[in-house]
């Protein structure tokens, strides 16, 4: 559970959830909504998938991503985004990946 | 070559193995009959016939919440030809929504309402829930595919 409350402390990975509400998307269209590295997207996913709140299905050089969050785990979603949910470093057991300044 | 990079494991479907999924779902199916076994031996000498079965009644509901709960996370290996998946994961939200909705208010039910009426509320609730998830499912499938 502990992964799960470290996954949605960050607000990059939130909206990243937020996204594939819609439809699932692929690493790439994902990526064009943040202004960060390829490689900390990567990070960002990797802790979605170790968390279990994502699924990644690679057909040939694409990552298409999935949505896989539990009723619980949604309604702890919009909980996060609307009060804001911070693991410190700590707490989390693990050091967090660069969080962008504008994820917008 | 693509930037991104996935774990060296594949986590891309069901993390759980089958056999401790098995094992909880049986351990899960114990405690009910269990608790329903020790209702039913302690009625009505330690335990009122009517809250016993309000006791039953909000157990149910908890077991239909834990199910739903997992609805939108079961994720299936194959889409039903023609299906977008856009659409499927529509479904399996709006079903685990609507069925922990339903297993809340039948747990409610039970545990509010007055007991004579209590089954035929709680009854009411969850099958307007389940009525209300097959009609989605069956209005999103009659839809062609965009």
């Amino acid at each position: 559970m502990s992964s799960v409350f470290r996954a949605l402390s960050d607000p990059t990975r939130r909206r990243v959830l937020q996204l594939l509400r819609t439809s699932p998307m692929t690493a790439g269209e994902l990526a064009d909504h943040f202004a960060v590295s390829k490689p900390t997207m990567s990070a960002h996913f990797n802790v979605l998938l170790a968390a279990d709140l994502i699924a990644a299905d690679k057909v040939g050089r694409t990552i298409t991503y999935r949505l896989k969050l539990s009723v619980l785990e949604e309604a702890l979603l919009e909980f996060a985004q609307a009060f804001g949910l911070t693991v410190t470093e700590d707490s989390a057991g693990a050091p967090d990946t660069e969080t962008p300044p504008n994820d917008r | 070559m693509s930037a991104f990079t996935m774990p060296p494991t594949d986590m891309s479907h069901a993390t759980i193995k089958p056999a401790s999924h098995i094992r909880r779902a049986l351990l899960g199916a114990a405690l009910v009959l269990i608790i329903a076994a020790a209702l039913r031996l302690a009625s009505p000498e330690y335990l009122s016939p009517d809250l016993a079965s309000r006791i039953s009644g909000v157990l149910l509901g908890l077991v239909v919440i834990a199910n739903a709960n997992n609805v939108p996370k079961a994720l299936p290996r194959r889409l039903p030809s023609g299906l977008n998946p856009a659409e499927e994961q529509s479904e399996r939200r709006f079903v685990g929504w609507c069925l922990v909705l339903g297993g809340l208010g039948y747990s409610t039910a039970w545990l509010l309402a007055p007991i004579d009426r209590a089954n035929a509320i709680a009854g009411m609730l969850l099958a307007a829930t389940l009525i209300l998830s097959i009609g989605r499912v069956v209005l999103g499938r009659s839809r062609p595919v965009r």
